[in-house]
């Protein structure tokens, strides 16, 4: 390239910013993460500047968006599978012992401030606090935000207080005892904790004074946590993912800690997640395999019909057909959702109308079956049309002259020429159908949103594993990240495993 | 009875029209109850064919146009309705994103399929075959990962966090690998020789790449365009997780929030569901021959 050296003063123009992130991250504490993108930032630009790289210019972009949002998710959800990760055990242990040092405790003869809240303006606030026996010892925050009716987290750092000096004073304007009450200020105020420069908690005390507070677990250089109240001992347990006293009972917020096969035992011997996983195992490969066969039936069936030469307005009928393929999926799901609604919907009332009869498709598990099929046809039935016409039509139409010398029909013929004729090409089309409908998520979330609900179970009659998975660890009471995430793993190896076989088979027919 | 040759075929094409008509009704009718249930006052699950108490209000709701309401049939009493949050703005939001997105992945999987179709580097279609396998782990079952990346990122750069299209956006262009291997088929479909001639009359590979091979690309292009932008505007579980506050929502998922749990909407569904699933089918219909080309070559539609 002549003039500018564009190439280079672009990727100097997208460098600094990046390592600026790394930079702000790596300070922020995040060190892997920062170290992380440092080394992406300088391959990049190793890539890009060195003409050696040449090749990997063209991918370095796609890959990079494929490594963060495919493979890291892919490894993150596969490590998840073998940690104690859900509601039970939600924090880090870093986390949950923090909580515990946050802990305090009134004691005997504590020390006690008058205290002033300044408004900063805005929702910025700063507190002043003089000691009641020694009016020098004074102190003050930095700005915090305080919010009316806000409930701070219980798990927030403690706002440090710095020594004022004698002749400091705090800007800003100091608010009455009425004033804090009428804007609400005063619970938010309560639940927050201070801490002096020594690291003495203070809080506060009824309404007008602030008062330093013990902190209630004192830790060990063993790691342990001693109760200064009643001197109980207790240890972090990382099997249970929890803090355990010496009588082994739990105590106090769990913490996330690696299990090994924990997840997958359960998966295997839990009744409670057995029961159901292999209901939905099965369920998902009968709908997966149903799916596929109706789906290219019926298209099938359709491209042979419109593929006789003789029929009018063949280019009307394709195309009106091709429509549940080209409206926005969603909004065909939610249609006929809507139809086939148990009491109101259309399809019953038509039923009922004419035979007297509507199928329980939302309360009974075989009905709803039926229904999310009968969907699943109308939906995917045009894909597989517009795939068949298109091999229909490479087939020479002389085969079936000879063959209509020898006397055939044209039933005869579809079975004993066309469909092996086509079928091979087909496979692996069919594979991947499969596959896609084996993780059909919008179908089911949408349509039956699992139901109805399995007897004695926490999953849905019409869930798909990844339904399963999905419900375990966003939508139950318990959501359990560990176990979705062994779940998630098994249905890849699954998946991933008939894709292989897949591209085995259509390498067998086109070079890659 | 013998019938004759010409009987035989009328027999046939009777048999035909009856059974496409049939399959035509199938498809048609749901299509047709959603309009008429878009213009039939109340809130009911679609049925019948022609609205029985015509009204406008769902439009003006979805369009976000005041409309008044009788609230106390006995008195008489009206309030006036309007949305807080124009549903169409869901419409515009998903035609921005998947858009963007769209060509997004025009930008990463068309460079990326380039060097897999032109440029020799090692494990090559190991790569490729790892790439399609990689990205049969549906993005759903990602979720939880997807937010702590979101969640982190928003951090140190609120333009990509959770709750913004930058970020939803981001996370879509993940998805490249089957696009990779619709657009590398379509390339290795192309004789190299012209590029060949043009690197040794000076050209340098990147302009035999912008220059000779992406003009001649374009079909397959416009297929990849399409089939990402549709499949975007249908996705539904990344961008309800994504997506929290209600003006930022995506058509699929204010869609589907009209029929949450106790009330159905159904009349405002289905204005919706008119308004912005006519001018995509349209768009599809439009461009059918392009995407029947595409599809024999890659993946499902999602």
């Amino acid at each position: 390239m002549k003039g500018l050296p564009i190439r280079q003063i672009l990727v100097v123009l997208l460098a600094i910013p990046a390592l600026a992130l790394s930079f702000f991250i790596y300070q922020a504490g995040n060190f892997y993460v920062g170290l992380a993108i440092l080394v992406v930032t300088c391959l990049g630009v190793y890539i890009y500047l060195s003409p050696s790289a040449n090749t990997f210019r063209y991918l370095f972009p796609g890959f990079l968006g494929f490594g963060l949002f495919v493979i890291f998710p892919l490894v993150y959800t596969i490590w998840i599978g073998f940690t104690k990760y859900s509601s039970q055990n939600l924090l880090t242990f870093d986390r949950a012992l923090a909580l515990f040092r946050q802990e305090t405790v009134a004691v005997e003869g504590a020390a006690t401030f008058k205290y002033t809240l300044f408004s900063q303006g805005g929702a910025q606030h700063v507190l002043y606090l003089e000691d009641e026996k020694d009016p020098t010892k004074r102190f003050s925050s930095d700005p915090f935000p305080l919010e009316a009716g806000e409930k701070p987290k219980g798990d927030r750092e403690p706002i440090r207080l710095n020594a004022l000096p004698a002749d400091g004073k705090v800007s800003g304007e100091a608010m009455q005892m009425a004033q804090i009450n009428r804007a609400k200020l005063m619970s938010p105020l309560k639940a927050l904790k201070f801490a002096l420069p020594d690291d003495t908690l203070v809080g506060l005390e009824g309404l007008t004074k602030f008062a330093s507070r013990q902190r209630l677990w004192k830790r060990n250089p063993d790691g342990t946590l001693t109760n200064a109240k009643d001197g109980t001992v207790i240890r972090p347990d990382l099997a249970q993912g929890f803090f355990v006293n010496n009588q082994g009972e739990k105590v106090g917020v769990g913490f996330r800690t690696f299990a090994g096969f924990y997840n997958y035992v359960r998966i295997l011997t839990d009744p409670r997640i057995r029961g159901p996983f292999l209901r939905i195992f099965v369920w998902t490969f009968a709908f997966s395999a149903l799916s596929v066969l109706l789906t290219f039936s019926v298209g099938m069936l359709l491209s042979v019909l419109l593929q006789q030469p003789d029929i009018r307005f063949r280019r009307t009928y394709r195309t009106l057909l091709i429509l549940p393929y080209a409206v926005p999926g969603v909004l065909s799901i939610l249609i006929l959702k809507g139809l086939f609604n148990q009491e109101f919907g259309a399809i019953n009332e038509m039923l009922r109308a004419i035979f007297g009869f509507a199928p329980e498709w939302e309360t009974n598990p075989w009905g709803a079956r039926a229904m999310v099929l009968l969907v699943n046809i109308w939906l995917g039935y045009p894909y597989m049309m517009l795939i068949s016409t298109g091999m229909l039509q490479s087939i020479p139409s002389s085969i079936y002259e000879a063959s209509a010398i020898d006397g055939s029909n044209k039933v005869v013929d579809f079975f004993s020429l066309t469909l092996p004729l086509v079928l091979p090409a087909m496979i692996p089309i069919l594979i991947s159908s499969f596959a896609f409908n084996f993780n059909n998520f919008n179908l089911i979330f949408l349509l039956t949103g699992g139901g109805p609900q399995m007897v004695g179970g926490n999953a849905g009659e019409t869930d798909l594993l990844v339904n399963f998975v999905f419900n375990i660890a966003f939508r139950d009471s318990g959501t359990n990240y560990g176990l979705a995430g062994a779940i998630a793993t098994l249905l890849f190896i699954l998946v991933g495993a008939l894709s292989w076989v897949n591209l085995k088979l259509s390498a067998r027919q086109v070079k890659i | 009875m013998k019938l004759k040759p010409e009987q035989k075929a009328r027999l046939r094409r009777l048999v035909t029209h009856t059974l496409l008509i049939g399959f035509l009704i199938l498809v048609l009718v749901p299509y047709i109850m959603v309009v008429s249930a878009s213009f039939r006052r109340g809130n009911f699950a679609p049925s019948g064919l022609l609205p029985d108490h015509f009204s406008l209000e769902h439009w003006k709701y979805v369009l976000g146009i005041p409309y008044e309401e009788v609230v106390n049939p006995a008195t008489g009493e009206k309030r006036v309705v309007k949305a807080e949050t124009p549903p169409l703005i869901w419409f515009w939001n998903s035609i921005k994103i998947s858009a963007i997105a769209s060509i997004g992945i025009l930008l990463l999987s068309g460079t990326a399929a380039y060097a897999f179709a032109r440029l020799h580097f090692k494990f090559r279609s190991t790569t490729l075959s790892s790439l399609l396998i990689l990205q049969m782990f549906p993005m759903v079952l990602a979720l939880v990962a997807i937010y702590v990346i979101l969640d982190f990122l928003g951090q140190y750069l609120p333009a990509l966090g959770l709750n913004t299209h930058p970020g939803l956006i981001l996370v879509y262009l993940g998805g490249i690998s089957g696009y990779i291997w619709m657009l590398k088929g379509y390339f290795d479909t192309i004789p190299a020789s012209m590029e060949e001639a043009a690197r040794i009359d000076g050209a340098t590979q990147f302009q035999t790449f912008t220059q000779i091979l992406l003009p001649m690309s374009l079909p397959i292009f416009a297929v990849v365009f399409i089939l990402s932008f549709i499949a975007f505007m249908s996705e539904y579980p990344v961008a309800s997780i994504v997506l929290q506050a209600r003006e930022k929502w995506t058509l699929a998922v204010g869609a589907n929030s009209f029929l949450a749990e106790h009330q159905k909407l159904w009349g405002r569904f289905a204005a919706l569901a008119v308004l912005s699933g006519v001018p995509i089918t349209l768009i599809f219909l439009v461009c059918q021959k392009f995407v029947v080309s595409g599809l024999t070559s890659g993946g499902a539609k999602e």
